[in-house]
């Protein structure tokens, strides 16, 4: 697995699934995601690993939670329409505490919407589109080497935590081809020898619920549910920082659109205007914290989104008192072009009268 | 001589929570003892659904999983699937009401039949919406008076409702379907026997193995346990009969 090889997004997450230990996948075809479902039919039955064409996306994902109950890994790929008919298996998923992997390839939406590119699902994978007090794990990849390693990421991270992962992928970045070199799998096996249902010899059976009828035991359950995401908001917060330390303006951005913003950053560098990037990689949890530093000294912020605003309520949540968030974006179609943005930023340039140009 | 005892697969000092007379309780007590008949309690993961059935959990003694309502035959395909991805042998069944496996979960319960999912169901027909109070449901018969067809259900306006066996035994994956009752001792044997038959199926690798057993709710049908049981004798089994409909294992 070490030489270089051009993937696209979809294929590294399928063959990373694979080489993380994924033994089954479950799926129903909607684009842009259907290379992973296509890819893994023929390699898993190769295997004689356990591949479901399901007959919907409902069927798909409570497919993965039989799967992962006994302690097998298991991934379901889908896009936007397709992701919101999972949200009820998914809140059963947390409370259950099974270790579900779901891509969303995104697609633009509401309803049908197209097949464009878009980030329109940001809101419904970091807030949960299911009932009731839960989260799940989101990862953001910006490219086609991250997709493979943010695939091994969310198996470890599900398994840590017994938690539902999303890895949320821009269909952009899930068509585009690049050349990477996919490295082995980093993280090490998590025992789940005391939980997983694997028949009740030589142990007590065991029951995985979610229906809890004792209001004390309901209040508890979700109570350490809660510790756990704050365990998770402790420890696995991930971003990038590219040019800040001097910056005096910072754009915020995720996914593949913000590698575009990379080269904004370049092209003020080279006209003298001090201008940095932060990337967050988990979008749940969210890097508050850091953001929040950043703008004790920082001030000036602009959130570049392919949606009309839905991380940039969480860029305003982090930033401290007296930085102020200008926001670019447009929900669907074209990537936003580099002359959109920094003609977005020039103006931004110009109201806050930073460097001159 | 000890004549009866509680079966190994029914854990120590449960007792039943359903109502009385509910016919919930001697369906589990005849698949537990099927369990340790075929010694399969320590291999076994059965598939709770959402209804009565879910309490199937606090009474078997074998690792048990609930899935969402109407989802029990998704999630005991990924689970068989799973483990034979691991090359492990196991026993997987699923215990569903009508509701769940015959109206929101009629999607995943056909295909996993036509799929020939290597699994069993068992699957109570009681008419109607046990566990939130008895609405009509997709087996309601016609004529029945329920809390949603207080009119009783008539073809016009509601429709009609599906013989969940026969269906089954139509798709191409099935092994094995048949329908039983309870409502007195040569039914009771009967069905146990199919009930056997089912995880037979299932352990000789057959493909899909289902078992409908008509139930009483008398709860909310409002009779007395007796009466209910001559509901489903002199009525219920007229509309659903009795019987096998699919048996490969009989073929050549
Ligand atoms: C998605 C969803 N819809 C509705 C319910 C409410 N609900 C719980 S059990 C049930 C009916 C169960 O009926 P059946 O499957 O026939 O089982 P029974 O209780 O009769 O044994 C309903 C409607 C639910 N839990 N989830
Ligand atoms: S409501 Fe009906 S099915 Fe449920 S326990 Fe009572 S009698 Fe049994
Ligand atoms: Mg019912």
């Amino acid at each position: 697995m070490s030489e270089k090889q051009l993937l696209k997004g979809n294929i590294a997450i399928a063959k990373a699934a694979l080489e993380a230990g994924c033994k089954c996948y479950f799926g129903y075809p909607i684009t842009p995601q259907s290379e992973i479902g296509e890819f893994l039919s023929l390699e898993m039955q190769k295997l004689d690993l356990g591949y479901v064409c399901a007959e919907s996306e409902i069927g798909a994902i409570n497919m993965a939670l039989g799967a992962t109950a006994t302690g097998t890994k298991a991934l379901v790929s889908s896009s936007s329409c397709a992701i919101s008919l999972m949200q009820e298996a998914l809140s059963y998923a947390a409370s259950d505490e099974l270790p579900i992997v779901l891509v969303n390839v995104m697609r633009a939406g509401p309803g049908q919407g197209y097949i464009y590119p878009s980030q329109g699902d940001y809101n419904q994978a970091t807030v949960g589109g299911g009932n009731g007090d839960y989260h799940t794990i989101v990862l953001s990849p910006s490219s086609v080497e991250e997709c493979a390693l943010m695939t091994y990421r969310a198996f470890y991270l599900s398994q840590k935590y017994k938690n539902p992962v999303i890895l949320l992928v821009d269909g952009f970045l899930g068509q585009m081809a690049e050349g990477v070199e996919l490295v082995k799998n980093p993280y090490p096996e998590i025992d789940n020898s005391s939980w997983i249902l694997s028949g009740a010899n030589n142990r007590d059976s065991r029951k995985i619920h979610s229906l809890e009828p004792n209001q004390d035991k309901l209040n508890n359950h979700i109570r350490n549910l809660s510790a756990k995401y704050k365990e998770i908001e402790k420890n696995e917060v991930d971003y990038e920082k590219y040019l800040c330390d001097d910056a005096e303006i910072i754009i915020t951005a995720f996914g593949s659109l913000a590698r575009a913003a990379k080269e904004v950053c370049n092209h003020y560098r080279k006209k003298g205007v001090r201008i940095g990037l932060f990337r967050p990689k988990t979008l749940w949890p969210f890097p508050y914290q850091e953001l929040g530093e950043l703008s004790k000294k920082i001030k000036i912020f602009v959130d570049i989104e392919m949606n009309l605003g839905q991380m940039l309520k969480d860029v305003k949540l982090a930033l401290s008192s007296g930085a102020k968030v200008s926001f670019i974006g447009k929900p669907v179609g074209d990537w936003l072009k580099l002359e959109e943005m920094i003609q977005g930023i020039e103006n931004i340039i110009k109201e806050n009268q930073v460097a001159s140009l | 001589m000890q004549v009866y005892s509680v079966p190994k697969s029914i854990k120590k000092d449960s007792k039943f929570t359903f109502c009385s007379g509910c016919d919930h309780g001697l369906a589990i007590k005849l698949v537990a003892q099927v369990l340790d008949e075929l010694n399969l309690r320590e291999k076994t993961l059965a598939v709770a659904s959402s209804g009565c059935s879910v309490f199937l959990y606090n009474f078997l003694d074998v690792d048990c999983i609930e899935s969402p309502h109407g989802r029990a035959a998704a999630v005991a395909t990924g689970a068989k699937r799973a483990f034979r991805a691991q090359k492990q042998d196991r026993f997987v069944f699923t215990y569903q009401g009508d509701g769940d496996f015959a109206s929101i979960g009629l999607g995943e319960s056909i295909h996993s039949a036509l799929r020939g999912e290597n699994i069993s169901i068992i699957c109570i027909n009681n008419t109607n919406y046990g566990m939130t109070g008895g609405q009509m449901g997709p087996t309601s018969t016609m004529g029945q008076i329920t809390t949603t067809s207080p009119l009783g259900r008539n073809e016009y306006y509601h429709g009609y409702p599906i013989k969940a066996a026969e269906h089954i035994a139509l798709c191409d994956g099935t092994c094995f379907s048949a329908r039983c009752a309870l409502f007195d001792i040569k039914n009771i044997i009967n069905t146990k026997k199919q009930i056997k038959h089912a995880f037979e199926c299932q352990i000789k690798g057959l493909g899909f193995s289902f078992v409908e057993i008509l139930s009483s709710c008398p709860t909310n049908w409002r009779l007395s346990p007796k009466d209910a049981h001559k509901k489903i004798e002199n009525e219920i089994s007229k509309i659903y009969p009795i019987g096998i409909f699919k048996d490969k294992t009989n073929d050549n």
